[in-house]
């Protein structure tokens, strides 16, 4: 999160509600490395990463959950063969994303 | 004062720490930010906090599971790495714009004040005229500092190396021959430094990638500053077991 530390602090300044997603598991090879992150507002803003862009998109759907009620959730992403033209990992990896409001 | 406007001010402040964040089993969401200095705010997560000491020497990110199953993120908090080089030699100025390339704070120091110059040296953060314990002394290198000697010269080297040992210092690099590492080690067993000490020393520092410029040479010793770092052996990746990023255990 420490690289996106002064966006979700001055989007909090605004009075906007922030969810943090950040990757804290790896397995195989991974796009990013743990302590990567993501910060969604309310309002739609986005700053940071946890992927290449490969599940960016689903990961801000399940913030708008976590904004709504501020209970944190885990989500985990990897390659299967019905996911693989969805959402998931081209480079074959897995990773765990937890999710929280910032309060 | 919110944990976030804290956080966002340990960066300007530089000081170290880690956020510990409950994200699987009893203690989802608890959070505690545990400071260097020993300031602690939030509670809980004690069996993770117990691990600050060896976590915050790491320097880097963990997933952490305790016994009871519960995982619990440890985000590390600090400055970058420092690199303190004693000797304003031509491969001083190389390591500098090396490491700065990687975001390093640079110190060059050197008794000589004919050497120790931003004209030779332009790259280093900070240039120190001192003799290796002075200069030691005042840059006091921590567990986040790796120490390269480079003077080629055993009135400088052997105090700098001696002074070194005495630090937490995460690598302690030393250039010179095979038979002037024998050597070196002798005369520092002399001078009553712990044989198991010496081990702690890189001597000759660098991997062997056929360095043969002082850029080259400066490469390869930063690069084993790293592998040392990130407790690899510093091989191909190709032919490498291990995970790939370092992070990964």
């Amino acid at each position: 999160m420490k690289e996106i530390l002064s966006e979700i602090d001055s989007w909090k300044a605004d009075g906007e509600k922030v969810v943090v997603a950040t990757v804290v598991a790896t397995r195989r090879s991974a796009p990013r490395p743990i302590g990567a992150s993501l910060a969604i507002s309310e309002s739609g803003k986005m700053c940071g990463s946890v992927s290449g862009g490969c599940v960016e998109s689903d990961v801000f759907e399940n913030a708008q959950e976590v904004l709504e009620t501020g209970a944190p959730k885990m989500l985990s992403y990897g390659i299967e063969d019905d996911l693989a033209w969805s959402v998931g990992l081209p480079c074959g990896g897995e990773i765990d994303v937890f999710l929280e409001r910032v309060e | 004062m919110s944990l976030i406007h804290r956080l966002a001010k340990l960066r300007e402040s530089e000081e170290r720490g880690i956020l510990f964040t409950g994200v699987e089993g009893s203690a989802v969401g608890a959070k505690v930010l545990v400071l260097e200095s020993g300031e602690t705010i939030g509670e809980g997560l004690d069996d993770a906090v117990a691990q600050f000491d060896e976590l915050i020497r790491r320097g880097r990110n963990k997933l952490l599971t305790l016994d009871d199953g519960t995982k619990v993120f440890a985000e590390w908090y600090g400055p970058p790495p420092r690199l303190f080089v004693y000797g304003a030699v031509d491969t001083a100025e190389a390591m500098c714009r090396g490491a700065r390339l990687l975001g390093w704070h640079t110190i060059v120091a050197d008794a000589r004040g004919k050497f120790a110059t931003t004209e030779r040296i332009p790259s280093a953060g900070e240039l120190i005229v001192e003799w290796p314990a002075e200069a030691i002394a005042q840059v006091q290198p921590d567990h986040q500092t790796a120490i390269v000697v480079l003077t080629h010269d055993d009135k400088f080297d052997e105090p700098a190396l001696i002074g070194a040992l005495e630090t937490e210092a995460f690598y302690i690099g030393a250039l010179g021959s095979r038979r002037n590492q024998e050597r070196r080690r002798e005369r520092l067993l002399e001078a009553g430094v712990d044989e198991s000490a010496l081990e702690r020393i890189m001597g000759p520092c660098g991997l062997d990638i056929g360095a043969d410029t002082q850029e080259e040479t400066a490469l390869s010793i930063l690069a084993e500053i790293l592998a040392v770092r990130g407790q690899r052996e510093g091989g191909f990746l190709k032919d490498a077991r291990k995970r790939i990023h370092v992070e990964v255990e």
